[in-house]
């Protein structure tokens, strides 16, 4: 019930009023259904995909906000460290 | 009396005419058709002197040696995938088994259970395929067997290979010869040949770009008998059940523990790519060409230029190390710190939703 | 691969790892209600990297395990007739019935196939018109859409072989059955990512607000497990009991809209029965009247079914997060994932077999 990944849409058809599409996994492709996406995805798109079906787009831009946000909490952490080694300094 | 007459009468020709280009039971007689199918299907693929001869066992001379003895039998469907077929497999896998434990392969025995209306020309692939594995291995098939079973009980074809080797004194790899501090070596990335046999099957439609990986390992394992000789303390190749598997079975053997370092652990992206879709963990995937050696750690880098300098251990690496902690227990340090056990499987990894 | 690597830097994980360690000022009890979830922490060791600052205890978030007994037994009937072909998602396989497990019903001659999406197995229906296929839809309310799509499309492609047998739940109603127990010791929660993907997060306020608990809708990597403790923990230290969402890439707050009204057109909620704690009302989904003849249960007469769980199982202790697996006296004794007592240490996802398979050493290794 949770196993969804990111894959690449690299292509899009219809199966008989279907819509579907073909996804991208790091080179493993595999034939998805579109049809809970479909107006919101291109070809292109990365979307989650859970047992053969395309639940959400992926959003590209939260995606960078979430991962910049960890990656600037461990810059003030390496910060705090710095400052907390010259403070020592001073005191001895 | 004509075809339909005979049929009318609920008669069967016991002598029938050839079908085009199939097994038959026939050909699993004794008789002329059985000559006829080794003279025609197998003699040109493997022939060699002692096979010709086709006494009723293989006469070897190995001079005073030590024996290896050992064997697999073989039952992949599909019987032929991208990299191979059911008859490499059968050539590279009890070659592989043979190296492992330090021996020099001399000759294989193949046995062959053929389903009634096999294709021929499936069967010629097969067959060919061993000669030519055979042959780049220096080996010869020096005797054989074929039966022929009714349709439906043998999914094509099964087939089962033994092989001897001569072992010497000085390089005798075994399980019981690995120590806590030793390196944990392996020759390559793991997890082509599971993969890509998955993919072919078919069962759950997916599209790789993986070959099964199926090679003979014996050049591998005379470069490192070259470089280090007896400090190859223990060598075994992955096959099924994939690293994991293997790693447990030698540390088990040994009473030792195994520390892995994840992050060192070689697996192409499309063999991740085809896991994360799966569910599946990469180190129990099967694999066919890779071997995992255990050497001191002293000469993990020696070990490592050998494998590197042939084609077939480019991407050697280093993935971690024998303890004496934990016992019979291989674990995992993964990157952040943590670590985690990799035990043995009860079954097959299945694909899962959760 | 993309999107996926780069929430398992190890580098960031260990830093956030410092960071909940460093904002917490006492331990603070967290669930988790997703195996997938389950799975990432054991695997990671994240529990014992956490030790002081977060104690996680595993929520009956395995659809697998929580598929009660009666629904096993049914699924190995119908997998043992002769007319059916029955799939089914791998995880089922090897979830134990009264009397014996899918594998053993194919060693005994039933048609027994694994399946990756319900789609195949429609498809296997219109390939093979003389077989009934069954399909066991099992799973929360991530998998509802695609098995509600299965029998949109049967219907759709006339087949008349083809049927589903359910065992669909919903997480809200466990999470509040759990917060309400008298012996609850769950301060918090990470919401199930996908679950939310599909359904959105508004079922959680009400949640939040009434127990007056913080809850995160939390992905599945590394990063997004620890950025979700984090959250949680920061919320638990600042009083604050908000719903709040990690999973930002994949997350809307009204979810999938398409995909929860074919689910609604399709099913309809119902009590639920969970296995190891009893019945939940409306925590369950059912096949609708409209779609009669694709629901297994009605097609088939599934008479004689006499379910007797075994004793010793504290199966339902181990979901609601009241008992670790390492303290159940059955664990790693009489109940293996060789030879398990109920579905937790089946499933791959379930928190005894994750405790098995990642973790049981450290209770043994002294430190």
């Amino acid at each position: 019930m949770c196993l969804g990944i990111p894959g690449k849409i690299v292509e899009r058809h219809d199966d008989r009023g279907l819509p579907m599409g073909v996804v991208d996994f790091g080179g493993v492709r595999r034939e998805v259904c579109l049809a809970y996406v479909a107006d919101e995805v291109q070809v292109g798109d990365y979307a989650i995909v859970h047992v053969g079906f395309a639940i959400s787009k992926v959003d590209e831009i939260e995606a960078r906000r979430t991962y910049d946000a960890l990656r600037e909490m461990s810059r003030l952490d390496e910060l705090d460290w710095m400052k907390d080694v010259a403070d020592g300094a001073e005191a001895t | 009396m004509t075809v339909d007459t005979l049929a009318a009468r609920g008669l069967v020709c016991p002598a029938p005419a050839a079908e085009a280009g199939r097994v038959q039971l026939g050909h699993g007689s004794g008789g002329k058709m059985s000559a006829a199918l080794l003279a025609e299907r197998f003699l040109p693929h493997l022939g060699n002197p002692t096979l010709a001869q086709l006494g009723d066992a293989a006469v070897l001379d190995v001079g005073d040696g030590v024996l290896a003895l050992s064997t697999d039998t073989f039952v992949v469907q599909p019987l032929e995938f991208p990299g191979g077929n059911i008859g490499t497999l059968a050539v590279h896998g009890t070659l592989n088994d043979l190296v492992m434990m330090g021996a020099r392969p001399r000759a294989l025995s193949a046995g062959f259970v053929l389903e009634e209306g096999l294709p021929f020309d499936v069967l010629d692939r097969v067959v060919a395929a061993m000669g030519n594995a055979a042959r780049a291995a220096g080996v010869v098939v020096a005797t054989g067997d074929t039966k022929v079973v009714e349709r439906g009980k043998a999914d094509g074809l099964y087939v089962n290979t033994s092989g001897i080797g001569v072992v010497s004194p000085d390089f005798r790899p075994a399980p019981d010869r690995v120590r806590p501090g030793d390196a944990v070596l392996v020759s390559g990335p793991l997890g082509r040949h599971g993969i890509a046999v998955l993919a072919a099957r078919g069962s759950i439609a997916f599209e790789v770009e993986l070959e099964s990986d199926s090679a003979y390992l014996g050049p591998l394992v005379e470069r490192l008998r070259e470089a280090l000789g007896p400090d190859v303390h223990a060598l075994r190749d992955p096959t099924r059940g994939g690293l994991a598997s293997t790693l447990n079975e030698i540390a088990a053997a040994s009473g030792v523990g195994v520390a892995l370092r994840e992050g060192t652990i070689p697996v192409p992206e499309a063999v991740a790519g085809a896991c994360e879709m799966l569910g599946f963990d990469p180190l129990y995937v099967a694999n066919e060409g890779v071997l995992a050696a255990f050497v001191p750690a002293a000469r993990a880098d020696d070990a490592l230029a050998a494998l590197r300098a042939h084609p077939l251990g480019r991407e050697a690496a280093l993935i971690g190390r024998v303890v004496a902690d934990h016992p019979r227990m291989v674990v995992l340090e993964t990157g952040i710190g943590g670590t985690r056990i990799v035990d043995l499987l009860p079954g097959d990894q299945l694909p899962r939703i959760c | 691969m993309k999107y996926l690597n780069e929430y398992r830097d190890p580098a960031l994980a260990r830093r956030v790892i410092g960071q909940i360690r460093r904002e917490a000022t006492r331990r603070w009890v967290l669930m988790e209600v997703c195996g997938g979830q389950t799975h990432t922490i054991v695997r990671q060791g994240l529990d014992a990297l956490l030790d002081g600052a977060v104690e996680m205890v595993h929520g009956p978030g395995c659809p697998v395990c929580v598929t009660p007994l009666e629904q096993i037994d049914r699924a190995l009937a119908l997998a043992a007739r002769p007319d059916v072909v029955f799939t089914s998602f791998g995880d089922m396989l090897r979830v134990p019935g009264s009397d014996c497990d899918l594998h053993q019903i194919r060693a005994r001659g039933g048609n027994v196939r694994i399946v990756y999406s319900p789609l195949d197995a429609v498809e296997l229906a219109r390939r093979t018109p003389d077989r009934h296929v069954v399909f066991f839809a099992v799973g929360f309310e991530t998998t509802a859409p695609a098995n509600a799509m299965a029998v949109w499309r049967a219907r759709e492609l006339g087949l008349d072989n083809f049927s589903v047998l359910v065992s669909h739940v919903t997480v809200p109603p466990a999470m509040t059955a759990i917060l309400a127990a008298s012996d609850n010791r769950v301060q918090g929660f990470l919401a199930a990512g996908h679950v939310c993907t599909v359904m959105g997060w508004t079922e959680y306020e009400p949640i939040a607000a009434r127990f007056r608990v913080p809850i995160v809708v939390t992905g599945f990597e590394p990063l997004d497990i620890l950025e979700g403790m984090l959250l949680a923990v920061r919320q638990l230290e600042e009083g604050r009991h908000e719903v709040e969402n990690q999973y930002v890439r994949s997350v809307r707050r009204d979810g999938n809209q398409p995909a929860q009204e074919l689910v609604s057109r399709v099913f309809e909620l119902v009590d639920r029965s969970w296995r190891g704690i009893g019945a939940i009302p409306r925590s369950g989904l059912g096949v609708r009247e409209e779609f009669a003849r694709y629901d297994a249960e009605r097609r088939f007469r599934l008479e004689g079914i006499r379910t007797t769980e075994p004793a010793e199982c504290r199966a339902g202790d181990v979901l609601r997060g009241l008992l670790k697996p390492i303290d159940c006296p059955a664990f790693g004794t009489v109940c293996t994932p060789e030879h398990p007592l109920g579905a937790p240490m089946v499933s791959s996802e379930g928190a005894c077999a994750a405790y098995y398979n990642y973790g049981r050493f450290r209770a043994t290794l002294s430190v």
